[in-house]
């Protein structure tokens, strides 16, 4: 499986990295929501987490992005966030994201939220 | 290093570029920049900082990071006015951050209340505005942020379906929730996951085939989830992400037993439709196991293999471990030495014999070199980085001393040595402290002295050929010579007789344990003074030279080597022995048959070049070697020092240019005067560098004694 994983911080990137090859996956990595559409147009991937607050386009963008862009309809896309406000999470959802996980992540959970949205 | 202590690393190593980062933003907003981009920017940054510290379980720098976050998001939107107040309170708050980390770092504790007034302040500042919901109430950090992980919502452990009791979940999908990429096969999955549950599709809201959409969505289930200790919210947890896009109803239901039960019945399956349960029994080894690693078959567009497991596309840069880039300075620098070595061996009969040889030769000397160059380029930072912590510093003093102080700073984007740039801070800071302290007077007195209200200091950079140039100027009072001289007179830095000229006394400030502050203020008197500024640059092969206007103000010049490495030099003997002296020092050379040379009073000699008087050394006097070369015959070499202050370096022989590594004398031996290092020729000889400086200096208290 491979998952494409799109924040600005190299710390949560590291830490999604060990996490996730740890479990046996491809990551692909990329710092921004631009940079992530790029990597999409080349890379086909299994599901993306992205997190909201980045420079250049920030993950609400994205995920619109990736939705309008016709290719990625059934794409799952997880948010990884600090907001824990419901409004917050309207946007991501109404942008056309799958589902959430609140930062900072438990590594498990976090597999098993992935599996639970990869088909 | 365990793996957790890697990422704290990668963390703290972001940190400081946030932080650096931060600093500049509030840098330019203090000046009135409130640019959106800018606003966005810190808020970010601050965000990051929260988002890492959350991993670690930093709370106090959590519970800190997102006040002040939340502070900023306000700003960003609006909500709040950037008032000076407002940006006098982030920048501070920015420390208050800094020091967060810094104790993470560190591995300690700060004090509970540390930062807690601006907390207060954030949390009074947030509650004024029409968003305020978005707060807490007692302006504590969310749950979320507390050290522990959540805990995993999943109960993976199977389910003793023995109970009376369980849950009817009747589920329907919005067109939205296929919108969103969520699949009501891969939610019943995860429910099956509670227990063996009956799932019974919902057909009777499919319509005719005449009115079949092709996007429609028709079907809903219900799904009975048995056993006692299943509770509701483990259940919803399975739809978390689907709430609002489909319709759920959870009841609390009794299983009837036996199965034949009326009741039962409408949960069981129609004959003809396969058991969930069982294809849940398909599914879940697959589900328990870590996913399979085989990647699903994809066709590559491109028909191209490679790059697949490649970076993201479009990174642009790589983070490389300064000590791998360390080894290969230090290696390109022994390959000059290498390829110097080579050069000199050939001699004229090679030359005749083996012209590709030669040609060879040559092209490994421009090769070596533009290889030297490529790679001190990958070590070389702007002096942004540490120009960018003088602005606030300026700021703090102007604030302490009452004094209204304006930096102006070229020359920021001048590439030095990053191994450079980390031993300048500490000088810069100083001298900076030292200007702002001693150099620029008080308002009023400025304005006696008809000078603008405002003082300047000017800080600036510029490579200078094989050096870099950093130049703090302020347009204060000058030094006080009278002031200076008669503490180093008390202090026997200078003898009672001893006369000086104007130069030598301004300098005399960077003498040891020297300070004209009449009282040690809280600014620059930290107990060091200027002589550390001295020692400093000196460690890292540079000098500090002063001047100064009486009522003008004071410019200190530091002058430092682009790299710690490599030395561009010329090659002499004296006595027989091998001297290199640092080629940007090296103003001319002249045979001595055709120099003209003086004598002073006092016995001393001097070179006389198109009118202006140099003072002489003999290397071989001074480094008491033996010479038997006739003085006719012998070199003079014109060097400037410090200050455009020229000496004239007598040796016995010119041997030519070369390029050679710096091996510190210190570290291997002990500390010569005179001598600024050592190095290892091509012949494998050892040569002794000249220190200039310290030359010009020593004849200087010499002659003046």
């Amino acid at each position: 499986m491979r998952v494409l994983t799109v924040d600005d911080s190299r710390t949560i990137q590291a830490m999604l990295h060990h996490t996730l090859s740890g479990a046996g996956f491809e990551v692909l990595q990329a710092e921004d929501g631009q940079k992530g559409l790029e990597v999409l147009n080349t890379e086909t991937v299994d599901i993306v987490i992205t997190d909201i607050n980045m420079p250049v386009m920030d993950g609400i963008e994205f995920i619109k992005n990736v939705r309008a862009s016709g290719q990625h309809q059934s794409l799952p896309i997880l948010i990884l966030t600090t907001e824990t406000s419901q409004e917050k999470r309207d946007l991501g959802r109404e942008a056309g994201g799958t589902g959430w996980i609140v930062k900072p992540f438990d590594p498990e959970k976090l597999i098993s939220v992935i599996r639970r949205v990869v088909h | 290093m365990s793996e957790l202590d890697e990422f704290k690393a990668t963390y703290f190593d972001e940190c400081s570029e946030l932080l650096n980062e931060l600093e500049e933003q509030f840098t330019a907003i203090e000046e009135g920049d409130r640019n959106a981009d800018r606003l966005n920017a810190v808020f970010r940054a601050i965000h990051s900082v929260k988002g890492g510290a959350g991993a670690f379980g930093f709370s106090g720098l959590v519970g800190f990071a997102h006040e002040f976050e939340t502070l900023l998001d306000f700003v960003r939107t609006g909500k709040i006015e950037m008032t000076d107040e407002v940006v006098t309170l982030c920048i501070r708050s920015n420390d208050i951050v800094a020091d967060f980390v810094g104790a993470a770092r560190a591995g300690e504790e700060l004090p509970s209340d540390h930062g807690a007034e601006e907390k207060a302040r954030f949390v009074t500042l947030c509650k004024g505005t029409k968003g305020d919901d978005e707060l807490d109430e007692d302006g504590e950090p969310m749950e979320e942020f507390d050290i522990e992980f959540t805990p995993v919502m999943v109960n993976l452990e199977p389910v003793n379906d023995s109970g009376k009791e369980g849950w009817l979940v009747e589920f329907t999908p919005h067109r939205d929730l296929y919108a969103r990429a969520n699949d009501p096969l891969l939610l019943l999955r995860e429910l099956a996951e509670l227990g063996d549950v009956d799932v019974k599709v919902i057909l009777k809201t499919i319509p005719t085939l005449a009115d079949f959409e092709p996007f429609g969505v028709y079907c809903g289930w219900e799904i009975l989830v048995p056993g006692d200790d299943v509770t509701e919210q483990s259940v919803r947890d399975v739809f978390e992400f689907v709430d609002g896009d489909c319709d759920i109803k959870i009841t609390r239901q009794t299983i009837a037993e036996p199965r034949d039960d009326a009741d039962a019945m409408a949960f069981d399956l129609d004959d003809d439709m396969p058991s969930f349960a069982d294809l849940a029994n398909e599914i879940t080894p697959e589900v328990k196991k870590p996913v399979p690693v085989a990647a699903p078959v994809q066709s590559d567009p491109n028909g191209t293999e490679e790059g697949k497991n490649a970076a993201p596309v479009g990174v642009q840069s790589i983070r490389v471990d300064l000590d791998k880039v360390d080894r290969v300075v230090n290696m390109v620098g022994e390959l000059v030495i290498t390829q110097s070595m080579l050069t000199q061996q050939m001699d004229d009969n090679l030359k005749v014999h083996y012209q590709e040889l030669v040609r060879g030769l040559e092209v490994l000397a421009q090769t070596t070199r533009g290889l030297q160059d490529s790679v001190m380029a990958i070590r070389a930072q702007p002096v942004k980085s540490v120009f960018s912590r003088m602005p606030r510093l300026v700021r703090e003093l102007a604030g302490k001393t009452n004094k209204k102080i304006r930096l102006e700073m070229v020359g920021e984007n001048t590439e030095i040595d990053k191994t450079v740039i980390e031993q300048l801070s500490d000088p810069l800071t100083h001298m900076i402290r030292n200007s702002a302290d001693h150099g620029i007077e008080i308002p009023e007195k400025r304005t006696a002295g008809r000078k603008p209200e405002t003082g300047v200091i000017r800080l600036s950079a510029e490579q200078a050929g094989g050096n870099i140039l950093i130049i703090v100027e302020d347009d204060g009072a000058g030094i006080n010579r009278d002031r200076v001289l008669q503490i180093a007179r008390e202090r026997g830095v200078v003898g009672p007789e001893q006369q000086m000229s104007e130069e030598q006394i301004d300098n005399l400030i960077f003498a040891p344990g020297f300070s004209t502050a009449d009282e040690v203020s809280d600014i620059s008197g930290r107990g060091v003074g200027m002589d550390v500024v001295l020692s400093n640059i000196k460690k890292i092969g540079g000098s500090v030279h002063v001047r100064s206007w009486p009522g003008a103000g004071t410019r200190m010049t530091l002058r430092l080597p682009l790299t710690l490495a490599v030395l561009d030099v010329m090659l002499v003997t004296v006595g027989r022995c091998p001297y290199v002296i640092p080629l940007s020092s090296i103003v001319e050379t002249m045979q001595c048959s055709r120099a003209e040379f003086g004598h002073m009073p006092t016995g001393g000699r001097v070179l006389q070049v198109r009118g202006e008087y140099v003072q002489v050394v003999d290397l071989a006097t001074r480094f008491e070697m033996h010479t038997d070369v006739e003085d006719k015959h012998r070199f003079a070499v014109l060097c400037e020092a410090e200050g455009s202050v020229k000496i004239a370096l007598i040796v016995d022989d010119i041997i030519g240019q070369q390029q050679v590594v710096i091996k510190s004398l210190e570290e291997n031996f002990e500390r010569i005067d005179g001598i600024a290092g050592g190095t290892i020729l091509g012949d494998g000889n050892v040569a002794l560098i000249v220190d200039v400086q310290g030359l010009r200096s020593a004849t200087t208290h010499r002659n003046a004694a």
